[in-house]
């Protein structure tokens, strides 16, 4: 005892850094989230000052947050962006449930594959993917004479591409914690393989699948590439109508980047609460393949 | 509303019962038919595209040919030799590469510095972690956005550095724009490697900081003996998938530094999209999108060990 009383820098065995340099570490971090206030303050800024890089304007400008919804079609890209993300989202999570239930209580011929198969498809270049995806939606699409590229349908398509193995994967690092016992208990009082499936493994499934429906929502929300690729102007997502407008705000005469924060903000928002609503999970699902390395 | 969706999506009716039945004796079949719609889907929207992007990187397709790209002319391995002869493809190899580990050599410090600091309870910690999180959920075209802005001629980088007498300069053009892109990067990055290197802090058991304590290490031993040890699993798939990500990020350089993409910072992402969507080279990107998926297969099979590794312990 007398051995730990002398050390009082230690009461806390989980402590490793010590007082002062932990409190250097997490100031120096916040320090760096300055450029998130920065986008703030710009949002309430007046455009002059703004592209001078004045830190803190001289007088705040409030009008920047109802001029650029007229500004940008900033309403109608959310929208299409939440579309698009969603569906992609629930279609994966429905479909991925089904294979992670089978991969996570069956072995059958294959499945060792298909497990790789899904962590290993998350690392395919996007490039990769949306290249001959476009050349199929721009041939099929004049053989049979309706135009696909720049149609929701097309650019749910694309999201699915990284949706189903992101989804099916997280679903399978979830199932795989349901005891099995749950269900051949279940069986052997009398359920079927289905009526287990729907009473006991399906409620208990539902946090992974919101888990795994937002996630992939997320990622969907944040695409760039296949959006800019397969886009028209009345589908585009909010991440290119945002690009559009920085674009134009950067080479027109008169600068907007009060308004372009604001749309920054506004399209960040739901992001960033959704985030944090789902902080646990996200830690847990980002080293869902490695718990122990 | 999200969790009554799916359930109409599972027909309740009892299927035909499978016939064979190897593997686990469960009663009730094995409904594997459940997971047929994601192989179809996984086919469709993967495998056939893959196959459709090797087809189309021996092909001579560009926007004359795209129409018909069956009847486009077969052009075996032209698009590979230009993509390694006449092409900027091993420039933007050797960019991507750098790139990516850079910015995980940066980040990883202050993941693992912050992910310590936060390792005990103090009032505020919520707060705190919350805080650090918010670089990384930012999405990435917001991010590229705010650092393009801040990082123009006469944004607030220049300002500030003014303040300290240092000349302002171009950030997003020439030389510089690989530091920029490396910075904004690094600074959106490390929260990824904070909550790694969280996640593993929370495993080591506290008798081996007691023990360390009774053993009168100093915090430098404690960080050299006991920490970096117990998180190295979790660490080093942090580290590996950190990598890989930047190698493939293609939004925060597209964003950040606009296309075309200045030379000294012209990544493989951005250059196949480049050949493909603004050259419109459909054959010539897809023989590059294919090449850089071959290398992203090295770091990707090491990945797959890992979490082999791991997907075995967690069975069963």
């Amino acid at each position: 005892m007398t051995v730990i009383e002398r050390r009082p820098a230690s009461r806390d065995p989980q402590r490793i850094l010590p007082r002062w340099l932990q409190w250097t570490v997490i100031t120096l971090l916040l320090l760096t989230l300055l450029p998130v206030l920065y986008m703030l303050i710009i949002a309430f800024s007046p455009d002059v000052e703004a592209a001078q890089g004045v830190l803190w304007p001289s007088e705040f400008e409030f009008g920047n947050w109802g001029a650029v919804w007229t500004t940008v079609d900033l309403a109608g890209g959310l929208f299409n962006s939440l579309v698009a993300a969603f569906t992609a989202g629930v279609i994966a999570t429905v479909f991925g449930l089904g294979a992670a239930y089978c991969l996570t209580r069956f072995t059958f011929f294959g499945r060792k594959l298909y497990l790789n198969s899904l962590v290993g498809l998350q690392s395919v270049p996007g490039v990769m993917i949306i290249l001959p995806l476009f050349v199929m939606f721009s041939s099929f699409g004049n053989a049979i004479g309706i135009q696909l590229v720049g149609t929701r349908p097309a650019l749910i398509i694309t999201y699915l591409t990284f949706a189903i193995p992101f989804a099916t994967w997280l679903l399978v690092t979830y199932l795989r914690q349901i005891p099995i016992s749950f269900e051949e208990a279940a069986m052997i009082d009398g359920l079927s393989r289905f009526g287990a499936l729907r009473k006991i493994i399906f409620p208990l499934a539902v946090p992974g699948m919101i888990i795994s429906l937002v996630f992939s929502l997320l990622v969907g929300w944040n695409d760039v590439l296949f959006a800019t690729v397969l886009t028209a102007p009345e589908t585009q997502t909010v991440a290119v109508k945002l690009q559009v407008f920085a674009a134009s705000t950067e080479s027109g005469a008169l600068p907007l980047y009060g308004q372009l924060m604001v749309a920054s903000l506004i399209s960040s928002a739901p992001v960033v609460i959704l985030y944090m609503i789902f902080q646990r999970q996200l830690v847990g699902g980002l080293s869902a393949g490695g718990e122990k390395g | 509303m999200v969790t009554g969706r799916p359930a109409a999506e599972i027909p309740p009716p009892a299927p035909p019962p499978a016939p064979n039945r190897q593997g686990r004796p469960a009663t009730g079949g094995r409904p594997l038919w459940l997971m047929w719609p994601n192989l179809v889907l996984l086919i469709v929207v993967i495998a056939i595209p893959f196959l459709i992007a090797i087809y189309i990187s021996f092909v001579d397709l560009d926007q004359y040919t795209l129409r018909r790209f069956f009847s486009a002319p077969f052009i075996a391995f032209d698009n590979y030799i230009e993509s390694f002869g006449a092409s900027n493809l091993l420039h933007s190899v050797w960019i991507s590469l750098a790139f990516a580990v850079l910015t995980t050599v940066f980040a990883a410090p202050m993941g693992i510095l912050a992910a310590m600091a936060l390792n005990t309870r103090f009032r505020g910690r919520a707060l705190v972690r919350s805080a650090f999180l918010i670089p990384y959920v930012l999405p990435s075209f917001v991010t590229a956005m705010v650092w393009r802005f801040i990082l123009q001629p006469t944004g607030a980088a220049n300002n500030i550095l003014g303040w300290f007498g240092i000349e302002g300069t171009q950030w997003l053009i020439g030389g510089n724009s690989f530091w920029a892109l490396t910075l904004v990067d690094v600074w959106a990055s490390w929260p990824f490697l904070y909550m790694m290197a969280l996640a593993g802090l929370q495993n080591i058991p506290g008798e081996l900081y007691d023990a360390a304590d009774i053993d009168g290490a100093t915090w430098r031993q404690k960080i050299r003996f006991v920490v970096l040890p117990q998180i190295r699993g979790q660490l080093l798939l942090g580290l590996l998938l950190s990598t890989l990500a930047h190698f493939n990020n293609f939004t925060l350089p597209f964003v950040l530094l606009g296309t075309p993409a200045p030379e000294a910072a012209l990544t493989l992402p951005v250059n196949v999209f480049q050949t493909s969507f603004q050259v419109f080279r459909f054959g010539l990107g897809g023989a590059m999108a294919v090449i850089s998926l071959i290398l992203m297969m090295i770091p990707a099979i090491i990945y797959l060990r890992a979490s082999r590794l791991t997907a075995d312990a967690g069975e069963e």
